[in-house]
């Protein structure tokens, strides 16, 4: 009796729901067959495009990104997650640095573990919503006028795994884990307190997500830049961002199902420990697999900005790129070489001389292309007459030079003997620090400062502030790096929350760093919350896309010197 | 060949150079007499017999050295300078619920080695010089992870 009332309760509760889900897809459905008509009258492509055109206000804050399906909506998702995520994370780093300035734990005396946590946060954010995230963000966003395209029809699949992506960082979030960005078993089994915290099964389930939410979006960005792509823009004369990116993607859909699959056998080890824990398994396997992805991805994090470099250097210097065919090369190269050196980061573990001189080699190999491409970049601004130094150009010059220290560190820290001194240091995270502070920072920094009209909806940076923000950030990340490679050298451990009197000083150096790149992003946001309270002033039109307004594409079109041509935006805008 | 051309080929001749400088230098460190990485050595073939072999066992949170007389000690043990030592590294569970990987790490002897659970890691060292040096944990391990560490003594 009780059980039928259930049963009629459910089924009433359940049809008025499904009323209200139809009658507000009815509504959907209506309002976009409507645009759908208005935007082809208009020759648009999508009606996406067609109501961003036509409702001039809101831009970067607006909510219509999160409701159009067009390709540069989804792309401003994108971005406007990973600067969420980036301020969550770095203000992480940033409470982790300043806990550190005694060598017993202050902060955090006497929870040493939040400072755990607030490592694996800030390592997993850093990588999976800034860096991943901001890439595809450019991409969504710049690719649809880099290729002229014919066709966005994948905007609701391409949206489904945007919020798959960003519920699975929120996961990560929420979790509290502190098990590192690595996720080893056994400690991330140890669901307490003391191993990998309690709720580490709802990072391995956030991950999952994110890898599935990016693993959707990659094969649509391949797809639209391998088929929807104009006959005007051929393969040999595409921009050398849509490389970067088709690159990129193409690395993460090659290396990321050793980590996906390795994340689904550790989650069977919640319940049921076989995998890596069990009689004749080893534990090493899992960092095996890891680290076939985790390679990988620190390469998928800096491509992408390689790529935006490019589109960055010939506007400022007024030069086209050096080589197109070079600056190819060195990308692709990079695509197989970072699949064969993940055994660097295991030297130690017991796998022998052998393993470790073959894996040293491999990663001698992986300077060619990056020397490459940096020579391809001081070869453009070598042959330039005049360097303008507006703010994303002070941030490419700054990122050259942060990638080769921390290039060349990278390099000394592949070889056997110094691997045994740096490995589980802080000279690798100065050598990391160095490349992402420089490179993916820095670059996707400069990208937004290139799209600032744009994403404000025709607002001005204020130059005086974006100067301080790119200063600050250059000399803190220098500072703080180069506080973690010498102190890192002489042996001071990454990871903890406490360290051995003899290394303070280089510690507190890199505070000091840590600090100045804090007050640097202030700048940031003082920037953008100015730009807001502005009126509108400018076109909306954004430096990437104009210098693709032209009918020639990229590499027969010598670039005017001095001011861009403004040209007025084409059909199926912005 | 144009000039464009001539300098692409200058960078990459250039950057081989680099790399086999590198190369050379990488070959040449690892045959040098006193270099040693760590090795997986599960059942005990490339122990030497004599007996300066230290046990060593890796634990939630604290590092325990076994001599070949039989003494444990905690975080701390000593050696005679100029003498090789063998050290055979482990994991165990000690009173957690899993043994986990650790990674023990001498920075002014150059040495690291893994502690992994069920296998057994050998590596060999020769200290030099007489005095007191630091070894640290450089595997994240859990709560403690940090003060997992010690002091290694060399006497004359």
């Amino acid at each position: 009796m009780g059980t039928t009332v259930l049963l009629v309760e459910i089924v009433v509760i359940m049809s008025v729901v499904f009323a209200i889900l139809f009658f507000m897809y009815y509504k959907y459905l209506t309002g976009k067959t409507e645009a759908d008509y208005e935007a082809t009258h208009d020759d648009y492509y999508d009606y996406g495009s067609y109501l961003r055109d036509n409702q001039r206000k809101g831009g970067f804050f607006s909510t219509n990104n999160f409701i159009l399906n067009d390709s540069r909506s989804i792309g401003m998702r994108y971005l406007m997650t990973a600067i969420v995520f980036f301020f969550i994370a770095g203000s992480f780093g940033l409470l982790m640095r300043v806990s550190l300035i005694e060598p017993n734990p202050t902060l955090f005396a006497n929870n040493t573990v939040l400072y755990d946590v607030l490592t694996t946060e800030h390592s997993i954010l850093m990588i999976y919503v800034w860096a991943v995230g901001g890439a595809l963000g450019m991409a969504y966003y710049l690719l649809p006028s880099f290729l002229k395209l014919k066709s966005d029809k994948y905007g609701s699949i391409s949206s489904t795994a945007y919020w798959i992506y960003v519920l699975g960082a929120i996961f990560i979030l929420l979790s509290r884990t502190s098990t590192r960005w690595y996720f080893y078993p056994p400690l991330a089994l140890q669901l307490n307190p003391y191993g990998a915290g309690a709720y580490n099964w709802l990072a391995v389930i956030g991950m999952e997500m994110v890898f599935i939410g990016v693993t959707i979006a990659s094969i649509i960005t391949v797809r639209t830049i391998v088929m929807d792509r104009s006959e005007k823009v051929p393969l040999t004369k595409m921009p050398l961002f849509a490389w970067s990116i088709l690159f990129t993607l193409l690395m993460f859909l090659a290396s990321a199902p050793f980590f996906m699959s390795a994340l689904a056998m550790l989650f069977y080890d919640f319940f049921n420990p076989i995998f890596f824990t069990g009689v004749g398994s080893s534990p090493l396997t899992f960092a095996e697999l890891f680290w076939i992805w985790g390679h990988p991805i620190v390469y998928i994090a800096i491509i992408p900005e390689f790529g935006l470099i490019y589109e960055i250097l010939p506007k400022f210097t007024g030069k086209k790129v050096f080589s197109y065919n070079s600056g190819v090369v060195g990308l692709a190269l990079l695509l197989p070489l970072s699949e064969l050196v993940w055994g660097h980061h295991l030297i130690n573990s017991g796998f022998g001389l052998h393993w470790a001189i073959f894996f040293a080699m491999t990663s001698f190999l992986v300077v060619i292309p990056s020397a490459i491409t940096i020579f391809n970049y001081i070869g453009t601004m070598w042959s330039s007459n005049k360097i303008r130094l507006t703010t994303p150009m002070l941030f490419v010059i700054n990122g050259i030079f942060d990638f080769i220290i921390g290039g060349i560190t990278g390099v000394m820290a592949a070889m056997t003997p110094v691997n045994e001194q740096v490995h589980g240091t802080y000279f690798v995270t100065g050598h990391f620090h160095f490349v992402f502070m420089g490179i993916t920072t820095g670059i996707l920094f400069a990208g937004i400062y290139m799209l600032w009209p744009t994403i404000t909806r025709g607002r001005r940076y204020n130059q005086r502030l974006a100067t301080w923000h790119w200063a600050l950030t250059a000399i803190g990340s220098f500072v703080m790096s180069m506080g973690w490679t010498v102190g890192g050298f002489l042996g001071m451990p990454r990871y903890v929350a406490g360290y051995f009197a003899r290394y303070q000083v280089y510690q507190d150096v890199a505070i000091a760093g840590g600090v100045i790149i804090a007050i640097g992003q202030l700048a940031f946001l003082a920037n953008m919350f100015l730009s807001l309270s502005q009126n509108p002033s400018v076109s909306t039109n954004n430096a990437f896309e104009d210098a693709y307004d032209n009918e020639l594409p990229f590499d027969d079109q010598e670039e005017p010197e001095g001011e861009p041509i403004k040209t007025p935006a084409p059909a199926g805008g912005r | 060949m144009n000039k464009k051309m001539k300098l692409e080929a200058m960078w990459l001749v250039a950057v081989l150079l680099v790399l086999g400088m590198g190369a050379g230098l990488e070959l040449y460190s690892t045959s040098l007499p006193n270099f040693s990485v760590a090795e997986k050595d599960t059942s005990h073939t490339n122990l030497p017999t004599n007996s300066n072999v230290i046990q060593v066992t890796g634990e939630q949170w604290a590092w325990l050295f076994t001599n070949s007389t039989g003494q444990t000690t905690t975080d701390t043990f000593t050696v005679t300078v100029n003498t090789t030592y063998t050290l055979v590294v482990q994991s165990d569970k000690g009173s957690h619920q899993f043994a986990v990987i650790h990674d023990l790490y001498f920075p002014q002897f150059d040495i690291q080695i893994y502690a992994v659970p069920g296998q057994n890691n050998s590596i060999s060292f020769t200290p030099i010089h007489t005095g007191t040096f630091v070894f640290e944990c450089v595997e994240y391990c859990g709560y403690d992870h940090y003060l997992m560490r010690g002091y290694v003594k060399v006497v004359a």
